[in-house]
């Protein structure tokens, strides 16, 4: 990967993984902080990255940073609240996006993981094992775990009424 | 292909919303489906988990990429304002020249022989001067006392560069000059045949003659005139007498110079020339040598 690829994967890819780590983070700060490390780590390896994996590879950074970040922000305890989060960045427009996210918080981290990288990203099974170092069986099991997951907390009592 | 049935459809529901079927898979689902509203339904319910795409943003992409946007920073003048305290300077050094020995040795011979040289030379002229001053003495005392006894005559004698005046024949001459005072031309015809004896006797015996000067008062009373006798002069030698007289003088101040005291020694220059070859030869073979090796 040359310099001039490296600064294509950034033009094409860097939204892409800060969609990915600030929907599971919620947090705006600590997901641009991941990004850098991640776009960092592709610039250090750029050497040994093809291009055409180059945006395999930056998920697959970001998402061990997010797990890394995570684990240590339980050890903290550190609670932060993603509604009193100031520097969010997206709105909430509509009651059903509202209650999808507020669904997303319910998922374990694996899972609200599978759940975006196969919904906005589009990965297969196999990629997301890729990334995710699961198997692809195990991806499936654990995404319609996720989506099962998701359609009781939106057809629940609370969402309904 | 696995059969859609009611204990399998969820997986192939779920699949369907992850779009994991392949084409045959999903047209089997689709007709299981209009086959079982209630399954229609719960398909619809699992669409809705289904997240929409959002377009966001990274905040800070520009700090992502690489030299596209360099940082250039203004030059900016900073005076550090103790500079002057700063500078030093270093103590200076004798210049460290490295020779090799034998060039140190015969410069310092180059030297010594040219020091030597000009101080023998200043001495050798001095000497040289001396000597003909006193040789000037001892051939001017007879001519003084000629001049003394006839000073008329005075040029014709000192142009004979008399030094042959302690001869017998000169002082013959100058008797006869005093008995023939009167004869301006007798003198002169008398001179001029004496004259041509004067300088042979003075070159073969002036320093006998000088030695067996026992003494000079201005009287020539006590000349021999038998020494002349013995003296055969060769008639060539007449027109040559002044030649040879300074002929000898040369001589000696050549020798002189071919000379050099060195102490107490004197060395002939020659053979301390040759001497000095032989030692530049010996330096210059042992260097061609180091040179072949």
């Amino acid at each position: 990967m040359t310099e001039k690829d490296y600064n294509e994967s950034v033009l094409l890819y860097a939204d892409n993984v800060y969609r990915f780590i600030v929907k599971n983070l919620r947090h705006t700060e600590d997901a641009e902080d991941i990004v850098q490390s991640a776009f960092e780590k592709l610039w250090i390896h750029k050497e040994s990255v093809e291009t055409a994996k180059a945006k395999s590879y930056l998920f697959t950074v970001a998402y061990h940073l997010l797990i890394d970040h995570t684990r240590k922000a339980k050890r903290i305890s550190l609670q932060e609240s993603f509604e009193n989060d100031t520097q969010t960045i997206y709105q909430e427009n509509k009651a059903l996006k509202k209650v999808l996210h507020d669904a997303l918080a319910t998922l374990s981290e694996t899972q609200r993981s599978l759940v975006l990288l196969k919904d906005y990203e589009g990965y297969s099974y196999e990629e997301i094992g890729e990334i995710t170092k699961l198997t692809t069986d195990q991806v499936r099991v654990y995404l319609h775990r996720a989506r099962l997951k998701l359609r009781n907390y939106l057809i629940s009592p609370q969402q309904v009424l | 292909m696995q059969n859609i049935s009611l204990h399998n459809y969820q997986d192939f529901l779920l699949r369907y919303i992850d779009e994991e079927l392949d084409l045959r898979e999903t047209e089997a689902l689709l007709a299981f489906v209009a086959l079982h509203p209630a399954i229609a339904e719960e398909l619809e319910s699992l669409q809705s988990t289904k997240l929409d795409i959002e377009v966001i943003s990274c905040p800070n992409k520009a700090v992502l990429y690489k030299n596209i946007f360099p940082v250039i920073l203004e030059p900016e003048t900073i005076v550090y304002p103790y500079k002057q305290k700063l500078f030093k300077k270093e103590k200076e050094k004798a210049p460290v020249v490295l020779l090799k020995w034998w060039a140190v040795g015969a410069a310092a011979v180059f030297l010594f022989m040219m020091v030597r040289y000009g101080m023998l030379d200043q001495k050798a002229a001095s000497t040289m001067s001396k000597n003909s001053i006193s040789k000037n003495k001892v051939s001017t005392v007879p001519t003084l006392s000629v001049i003394k006894n006839n000073p008329t005559i005075n040029n014709t004698t000192t142009n004979n560069a008399v030094a042959n005046t302690g001869s017998m024949a000169a002082t013959k001459v100058v008797t006869d000059i005093k008995n023939n005072t009167s004869n301006a031309m007798e003198y002169s015809t008398a001179q001029n045949i004496e004259h041509q004896s004067i300088p042979t006797v003075s070159t073969v015996t002036a320093r006998e003659t000088a030695q067996n000067m026992p003494s000079y008062n201005g009287d020539i009373i006590d000349v021999k005139p038998t020494i002349i006798a013995e003296i055969t002069v060769p008639s060539t030698t007449i027109n040559d007498e002044p030649t040879e007289y300074i002929e000898t003088i040369d001589t000696e101040a050549a020798s002189s110079n071919r000379s050099v005291m060195v102490g107490a020694f004197e060395i002939d220059k020659d053979k301390f020339r040759g001497l000095f070859r032989k030692v530049n030869a010996i330096i210059k073979n042992k260097e061609n040598n180091k040179n072949e090796k």
